[in-house]
């Protein structure tokens, strides 16, 4: 499988505080790739890297097979891009930033727009300034739909939006990824929405990508052991321990990364014994992940 | 793609490019008044001069004004979006730019032609002396000039951060701080004079706006 995105060595500054080190992200086609990641951590800054809104320092950037910066009029024309916060004009009407957005996309579908607009129940007179920021937010995804795009790259486009109009934003995404295959690199800090559709995520802290799997492996690859009679420095074993804490008596609770049933016989030993395994969903998986690469504890 | 960006602007600048044009095509007028009474006898050739430069001190005023409001109007749309949205659009940079800078430069045709129409109708109207003629087109024509040489500086700086608006506000600061310590330690620097012949004589850049404006002359 080929990659919608690729990112090699991709370094870049913002200040003395900020950097983006030895940057490497992969999204294969087709993907649904959720890109998580605590406030500052650079889950923007990469998104507009890869859009060629900011210059990187070093490294290669490609989209869709093209690339950035070498190409980027081109790729813009493939990708529909929902902003962290709404960046429209705002004294043109919903009609009038319908029809401004459309003359720049040579694939804009018009009838699809209008079924958008029917179905978000968007008022087509009201200024884009005064629409509350669920319309805003319909609005946005509308716009970078109806494109028609081969890849839709969107920053927390649910944010702050309610549970209903969040619900339709993302039945209207998946209603067209299905229908065209299309590639999603989505960011949000909802870990609960994004497990229910992402396939592939990615976590980002402090500029580094910490990890960058299928959801599946993910998830049934974080869990949290109860073990006892564990010796104080555990032999090399298949699995990574992010972190141990002690519990009650000899008993230790172990966060691990990697996990397989099957590796359940690494605690075969004399007076060792695994009494739980105990599953992580997305949402403490990703905390356990960020808490143990801030200061592994293991 | 042009028309959608010129009905944007116009959104932004309709205000300003209508009052531009109601001052356009007044001040023509109002500047030969004195000549266009038909019950009055005709001025003095003198004094209609006069009057016709004091008004003509008020078309470069104009001109700069026009040009500097809808230079900021044509990036206020962007400036108001961090230029995120702007810069995702599937248009080269260059000419993003360009389709900005053609659609405030088409807006400021309506003062333009209003001063034409002004100043045709103030040289028809006006009892002009012997001696004296009128010169609309060509009047029409500095003011056209003039209002593209301010749209343009005014469109450059204003394209910029608020860091680059603050660095060329700094320069002119720069300049000036040095003159007035220049003056007080008495050191023979005259540095705004030569900045002033450079920039605003002949062939300066903004030379268009030096002179007389003349609607009547001889």
């Amino acid at each position: 499988m080929t990659n919608a995105i690729e990112i090699h060595n991709l370094r870049y500054r913002a200040g003395k505080a900020f950097e983006i080190r030895d940057l490497e992200l992969h999204v294969p086609h087709g993907a649904i790739y959720g890109f998580l990641g605590p406030n500052g951590s650079g889950k923007t800054t990469t998104m507009r890297l890869m859009l060629g809104l900011l210059r990187p320092l070093a490294g290669r950037i490609t989209v869709l097979g093209d690339e950035i910066p070498r190409d980027v009029a081109h790729i813009l024309g493939r990708v529909g891009f929902v902003p962290e916060q709404p960046h429209l004009d705002p004294i043109l009407t919903v009609r009038e930033t319908l029809a401004f957005h459309a003359a720049f996309y040579s694939t804009w579908d018009w009838s699809w727009a209008e079924r958008l607009l029917r179905q978000f129940d968007l008022q087509d007179r009201q200024p884009f300034g005064r629409l509350s920021k669920g319309q805003k937010g319909k609005l946005m995804m509308l716009l970078a739909l109806a494109q028609r795009p081969e890849l839709l790259v969107l920053d927390e486009p649910t944010d702050g939006l309610d549970p209903v109009v969040r619900r339709e934003v993302l039945s209207a995404l998946l209603d067209y990824v299905s229908q065209r295959q299309a590639t999603v690199f989505i960011s949000s800090h909802l870990v609960h929405e994004l497990e229910r559709f992402c396939d592939w995520v990615g976590v980002m802290d402090d500029g580094r990508l910490i990890t960058e799997v299928p959801m599946e492996r993910f998830k049934n690859g974080i869990k949290r052991l109860r073990v006892s009679g564990a010796p104080r420095t555990p032999a090399d074993g298949p699995f990574v321990v992010l972190a141990r804490e002690p519990t009650n008596g000899s008993g230790e609770t172990w966060l691990v990364r990697d996990w397989e049933p099957r590796m359940a016989s690494y605690f075969d030993g004399p007076g060792v014994s695994l009494h739980e395994v105990i599953d992580l969903d997305l949402e403490d998986g990703f905390v356990e992940l960020l808490r143990t690469f801030r200061g592994p504890r293991a | 793609m042009f028309r959608v960006m010129l009905y944007s602007q116009w959104k932004w600048s309709r205000l300003i490019v209508l009052l531009g044009s109601v001052a356009g095509f007044a001040l023509p007028i109002i500047s030969v008044q004195g000549a266009a009474r038909a019950d009055s006898s005709p001025l003095q050739a003198a004094e209609l001069l006069r009057t016709v430069q004091s008004w003509g001190v008020l078309y470069p005023v104009l001109a700069a004004t026009l040009g500097l409001l809808v230079a900021i109007a044509s990036w206020t749309p962007d400036h108001r979006g961090r230029h995120v949205y702007a810069l995702v659009l599937p248009v080269p940079r260059w000419r993003y730019v360009l389709l900005r800078f053609g659609a405030g430069a088409l807006l400021l045709a309506a003062p333009i032609t209003a001063v034409l129409v002004g100043a045709l109708l103030a040289s028809w109207s006006a009892a002009i002396p012997a001696g004296l003629q009128g010169y609309p087109v060509a009047l029409a024509v500095r003011f056209a000039l003039a209002v593209l040489v301010a749209f343009a500086v005014f469109f450059a700086v204003s394209a910029g951060t608020a860091r680059t608006a603050g660095i060329v506000l700094a320069l002119i600061g720069g300049v000036m701080l040095v003159q007035v310590i220049a003056n007080v330690a008495r050191v023979d620097l005259d540095l705004v004079g030569k900045l002033q012949l450079v920039v605003l004589n002949w062939p300066g850049p903004l030379a268009i706006f030096t002179g007389r404006w003349m609607l009547i002359d001889v």
